[in-house]
C-alpha cells in the first residue's frame, strides 16, 4: 500500500512512532491455542500468573505450568466430558489463576469460550447460557447458589466448580478456603452435581499422560475465521447481546495492542496489574492475551474493592503496567499508601471502559512520573480502536489515534463523513470487528454495513488526527431541531459544588420535540431548584437547559456502575404514561422529589 | 491475679500475638504512620493527661477509701497495654500507630509513671516502688516478635499471612482466656463489691474511651485513627499496675489496692471487646463508602 494512500484514509499514520507500523504484520499463530502454546515455550519458567490477595497471599502459575495445567483442562473437556470442537464451554470466575487454565484448556480443546460476569443475576445467567448453548460451565463457589434453581433449564450439563484460591500451594489453598467457609460464610453449599475443578484437572492429566493424548490435534485446524469466544455485552439496548469474536479477532487485536504499547514494553519482563476483572474484554483482551503474549508477568488481583485490597500487590511487585477505569485510578489517588509510595517501576497506565477524568489524569502522571494512556474499544472490536501514543504529547479527553489497519470514520446522521473537527457518529473497520451477534442477525445488520462497524459514539476528530468521544448517539437530544449533548450538561450540573452527582435525559415534549430532564443527587440538602436554574442558565445555552429537575437519592445504574440513562427514559416514560400522576406534568417552578 | 505459670504462659501467647501482628504490617505501613506524629502526640496527652486526671477525679467524685483510690490512680497512670495492638487489629484500626503509640507510652512510662502518680496520689499518701526494667521488658515483648513478623511478611508474604491468622487466632483465644480464667478466680468479688467501685472499674476504662475519641476528633484526627487512640487510651497496662501494687504494698492493704486493678482487667477485656465488634462495622463501613461516594462506583465497565 502506497505511503500516500495510507495517509489519505488513515491520515493519523503519519503520527506513528517508527516501533508502529500501518502495515502490521498478520499474527503469526493460525489460532489462540497456538499463541498460548508458543508463548509458554518461549517463557517456560517465567512466572506468568501471580493471584495476589488483599493480606498478601499469593499463589504463582508459571508460564509451563499454565500451558500443562491448560492441556490437562482441555483433556478433560474433550476425552471426559466428550464435549466437542465449535461447543459452548461458559466461564464464570473473578480474576484467580483458574481464569487463565480454563480460557486457555476451552480454546485448545476447539470449543467457544463464553464469558459470564459473575456477579450476573440469575436470570441474567440463564439467558446467557441459553442463548449460547453452553455445554459446561467453570463457576466460582462463591456462585453456585444463583445456579441452582436455573440450571435444570439450562443446555449446561456439566457443571465444574472452582476457588479463587485454587491452584494456591496446598496449605495456603486450605487456609484461605477454610476462612471463606468458616469465617466469612460466603461459600454457600452446592445444591446440584458437580465437579471440583481440581478433580477434573487431575482426571485430564491423568487420560493425557496414560492416552498419550496430543492436545495439540484439538486445535490443529483451527484457523482466523473460526469462532472463539462470545462476549456478552448489554449494548444500548439493554438486551445482552452475544458478540462472536473470532481467533482471528482477537488474535489481530493481541498484535494491535501490543504494537501501541510496543515503545514501552519489553518483551518478558513487564509486571502487569490486573485489577479489572478477565471476564470484560478491556482486561480479557489486554492483560490476559496481549501481555501474555509478550511474556509479561500478570499480577490478578480477584476484587479490587475497596481499593486499599491492592496495596499488598503494589508493595510487593514491581508493577510496570497497569489496566484501569477512572474511578478506579480516582480511587487509587486519594489513598495515602498509594501517594506516599506510588509504584516505582510503572511505565505507563492504560485507561478505558468510561472517559477518564482530565483531573485524574493529570493527578496520576504528576504522581508516579508516567503516562495514563486512555484507549478507546468495544466488545464488538475485541476491543481495542484507538490508543494514545506511548511517546505521544499528553492530551486529555482524547481517545488517541487508531492502531494499526484500523480504519475509522465520523458519520453524519445521513450517512456522510463528516469535516474534521466536527462531530459524527464513529464507525470502524479492521481485523478486530465481530463476525456478528450471535444469532441476532436482524441486530447485527443494524450495526454491521459492508465491513462498518456502527458505535453509536459520537466522536471528533482533532487537528492533531486524534478523537475525541463526544456522547453516545442514542443519548443524544435534539431540542427544537438542535443536537444538546447530555455529557455536556452533566458536566455543568455536577459542578456545582451542592450536587453530587448528575444524570440527564431527553424525554418526548409536544413543544419541542424532546426536553431535557436532569436527576440530581444533592450534596448539600439546601440546594433547590431555583440555585441549580440559576446556575445553568450562567453555563449553558437557553435551549440546553434542563425543563425539569428531579432531586433523588440514588441514580440506576448498571452492576458495574455505569448510570443507566435508558432506564431513566423507561421511567420518565412510565410516569408520563400514568394518567394525573402527581409529577406527570413538568413541574417548572415547583421542587420536585422523587425517588428514581 | 494470675498464676505464675499462667503469667508466663501468656508472655508467650503475647510474644506470638505480636508476631501476627507484626506479620500483617509492613516497613512501610510505619513509615507511613510516622509521616503523621500528630496521633502519637494526641496519644501520649490522653495516656498521661487525660486518664490520671480521669482516675482522680473518679476516686474523688466517687468518693473511694484510700486503698481503692490508690489502686485506681494507679490504674490511670499505666501506660498503654499491648492488648490494646489486639484490639486494634480486630477492629480494623491503624494498627501500626497502636503500636507505635504504645511503644512511646511505655517509653514515656520511666518518667511519666512516677511523676502523674506523685501529682494525684501526694494527697492520700503511699510509697511508689516502680520496677523500671519492667519498662524495658514490655518494650522488647512488643518490638522483636513485632520486628520478626514483619521480616517474615517480607521474606514471603505466604509465610507472613499465616503467621498473622496465627496471631489473630491466638489474640482471639486469648481474650476468651482471660474472661474465663477471671471468673471462677474472682467470682467472689462481682458480688462482694460495691456499686462505687463498679463504676470506678469500669467507669475508668469506658470514659477513657470516650474522652479519647473525643480528644482525637476535637485534634482534627480521623475518625479510624480516633477510635484507634480510644481503644489506647482506655486500655491500661492492669499486668503492670498489679506488679507495682504487689512490690509497692506488701502490707495488708495491698488486697485493697490491688481490687481496682483486678476488677479494672475483666471489664476492660469486656468493654473492648464490645467496642471492637462495633469499630469493626463501622470501619468496614465507611471504607465501602468512602469508595463509593469519593468515586461513584468502581467499575466504569458496562
Amino acid at each position: 500500500m502506497a505511503e500516500t494512500t495510507v495517509h489519505h484514509f488513515a491520515p493519523w499514520a503519519g503520527r506513528y512512532s517508527q516501533d508502529i507500523d500501518w502495515n502490521l504484520k498478520p499474527p503469526a499463530s493460525p489460532n489462540l491455542a497456538a499463541l498460548v502454546s508458543t508463548t509458554a515455550r518461549a517463557y517456560a519458567r517465567q512466572q506468568a500468573f501471580t493471584c495476589v490477595m488483599p493480606n498478601g497471599m499469593y499463589g504463582n502459575l508459571s508460564f509451563e505450568e499454565t500451558d500443562r495445567l491448560s492441556d490437562d483442562f482441555a483433556v478433560y473437556l474433550r476425552e471426559v466430558l466428550g464435549i466437542g470442537p465449535g461447543k459452548r464451554v461458559a466461564v464464570q470466575m473473578p480474576n484467580s489463576l483458574v481464569t487463565p487454565v480454563v480460557v486457555f484448556g476451552i480454546l485448545k480443546a476447539g470449543c467457544v469460550l463464553v464469558n459470564v460476569n459473575p456477579l450476573c443475576d440469575a436470570g441474567e445467567m440463564q439467558r446467557q447460557f441459553k442463548d449460547s448453548g453452553a455445554e459446561a460451565l467453570v463457576i466460582c463457589d462463591l456462585f453456585t447458589d444463583k445456579l441452582a434453581d436455573i440450571l435444570p433449564d439450562t443446555p449446561v450439563r456439566d457443571v465444574l466448580v472452582a476457588s479463587v484460591s485454587s491452584l494456591f500451594p496446598p496449605l495456603v489453598r486450605h487456609v484461605i478456603q477454610g476462612i471463606m467457609r468458616w469465617w466469612n460464610r460466603v461459600v454457600p453449599p452446592v445444591a446440584f452435581g458437580a465437579t471440583r475443578l481440581e478433580h477434573a484437572l487431575a482426571d485430564g492429566r491423568r487420560i493425557r499422560e496414560g492416552r498419550n493424548v496430543e492436545v495439540r490435534q484439538y486445535w490443529a485446524g483451527i484457523a482466523h475465521g473460526d469462532l472463539a469466544l462470545l462476549q456478552y455485552s448489554a449494548g444500548t439496548t439493554g438486551v445482552a447481546k452475544g458478540a462472536m469474536l473470532s481467533h482471528g479477532n482477537l488474535l489481530w487485536n493481541v498484535e494491535q495492542i501490543a504494537a501501541m504499547g510496543r515503545a514501552g514494553i519489553v518483551d518478558g519482563k513487564e509486571v502487569v496489574l490486573t485489577a479489572l476483572p478477565l471476564y470484560h474484554i478491556f482486561a480479557f483482551t489486554t492483560n490476559l492475551l496481549a501481555f501474555f503474549r509478550v511474556g509479561a508477568r500478570n499480577i490478578l488481583v480477584p476484587d479490587p474493592r475497596p481499593i486499599r485490597k491492592l496495596q499488598r500487590a503494589f508493595e510487593n511487585y514491581p508493577i510496570t503496567w497497569i489496566s484501569g477505569v477512572n474511578t478506579m485510578y480516582g480511587a487509587l489517588l486519594h489513598e495515602e499508601w498509594f501517594n506516599v509510595y506510588p509504584p516505582r517501576h510503572l511505565k505507563a497506565a492504560i485507561g478505558g471502559g468510561a472517559p477518564m477524568h482530565p483531573a485524574i489524569v493529570r493527578r496520576w502522571e504528576r504522581l508516579t512520573n508516567s503516562r495514563l494512556l486512555e484507549g478507546y474499544g468495544l466488545t464488538e472490536t475485541s476491543p481495542l480502536v484507538c490508543f494514545q501514543l506511548v511517546n505521544g504529547p499528553p492530551k486529555t479527553e482524547s481517545i488517541g489515534i487508531p492502531a494499526p489497519r484500523t480504519e475509522v470514520r465520523l458519520l453524519d446522521e445521513h450517512g456522510r463523513p463528516t469535516a474534521q473537527g466536527m462531530p459524527g457518529e464513529l464507525v470502524v473497520r479492521g481485523p478486530q470487528v465481530m463476525h456478528g451477534y450471535w444469532k441476532l442477525p436482524h441486530e447485527t445488520a443494524q450495526v454491521l454495513r459492508d465491513g462498518w462497524l456502527h458505535t453509536g459514539d459520537i466522536a471528533v476528530m482533532d487537528e492533531d488526527f486524534s478523537f475525541r468521544i463526544v456522547d453516545r448517539k442514542n443519548d443524544l437530544i435534539t431540542v427544537s431541531g438542535l443536537s444538546v449533548y447530555p455529557n455536556e450538561i452533566e458536566e455543568v450540573l455536577s459542578s456545582h459544588e451542592k450536587v453530587m452527582e448528575a444524570a440527564v435525559i431527553g424525554v418526548p415534549s409536544a413543544k419541542t420535540g424532546e426536553a431535557v430532564h436532569a436527576y440530581v443527587i444533592k450534596r448539600d440538602q439546601s440546594l433547590d431548584e431555583a440555585e441549580l436554574e440559576r446556575h445553568c442558565r450562567r453555563h449553558l445555552a437557553v435551549y440546553k437547559l434542563p425543563a425539569r429537575f428531579v432531586f433523588c437519592d440514588a441514580l440506576p445504574k448498571s452492576a458495574v456502575g455505569k448510570v443507566l440513562r435508558r432506564e431513566l427514559r423507561r421511567q420518565a416514560m412510565l410516569e408520563r404514561s400514568r394518567p394525573a400522576a402527581a409529577g406527570a406534568a413538568p413541574a417548572r417552578n415547583k421542587p420536585a422529589k422523587e425517588r428514581a | 491475679m494470675l498464676s505464675e505459670v499462667e503469667t508466663e504462659l501468656l508472655s508467650v501467647m503475647m510474644v506470638v500475638i505480636m508476631a501476627g501482628m507484626g506479620a500483617s504490617l509492613t516497613f512501610k505501613d510505619f513509615a507511613i504512620a510516622l509521616r503523621r506524629p500528630q496521633g502519637m502526640l494526641v496519644g501520649l496527652v490522653c495516656q498521661y493527661g487525660i486518664m490520671p486526671l480521669l482516675a482522680f477525679l473518679l476516686a474523688e467524685t466517687l468518693g473511694l477509701s484510700p486503698g481503692l483510690s490508690i489502686g485506681l490512680i494507679l490504674m490511670g497512670c499505666m501506660p498503654g497495654g499491648t492488648t490494646s495492638n489486639m484490639f486494634t487489629y480486630f477492629s480494623r484500626g491503624v494498627l501500626p500507630l497502636s503500636i507505635l503509640m504504645t511503644l512511646c507510652s511505655t517509653l514515656a512510662a520511666v518518667v511519666m509513671v512516677p511523676a502523674t502518680l506523685e501529682l494525684y496520689s501526694s494527697d492520700i499518701g503511699g510509697h511508689w516502688h516502680i520496677p523500671l526494667t519492667n519498662a524495658v521488658q514490655v518494650v522488647a515483648l512488643l518490638l522483636v516478635p513485632t520486628l520478626l513478623g514483619m521480616g517474615l511478611r517480607k521474606l514471603n508474604a505466604n509465610a507472613g499471612a499465616l503467621v498473622e491468622l496465627v496471631g489473630a487466632v491466638g489474640g482471639a483465644c486469648v481474650i476468651v482466656f482471660l474472661i474465663a480464667s477471671w471468673v471462677p478466680r474472682n467470682w467472689h468479688l462481682l458480688l462482694d463489691t460495691g456499686a462505687d467501685v463498679y463504676a470506678a472499674s469500669v467507669g475508668l476504662g469506658m470514659l477513657g474511651f470516650l474522652l479519647g475519641y473525643l480528644l482525637a476528633r476535637a485534634l482534627n484526627q480521623d475518625r479510624n485513627t480516633s477510635r484507634t487512640i480510644a481503644l489506647e487510651t482506655g486500655i491500661q497496662n492492669s499486668p503492670l499496675a498489679a506488679l507495682i501494687a504487689l512490690l509497692s504494698f506488701p502490707g495488708p492493704e495491698q488486697q485493697e489496692v490491688l481490687l481496682i486493678p483486678i476488677l479494672y482487667s475483666l471489664f476492660i477485656v469486656l468493654g473492648a471487646t464490645l467496642a471492637t465488634l462495633w469499630f469493626r462495622r463501622l470501619a468496614e463501613r465507611e471504607e465501602i463508602a468512602r469508595d463509593n461516594a469519593r468515586f461513584e462506583m468502581m467499575a466504569d465497565l458496562a
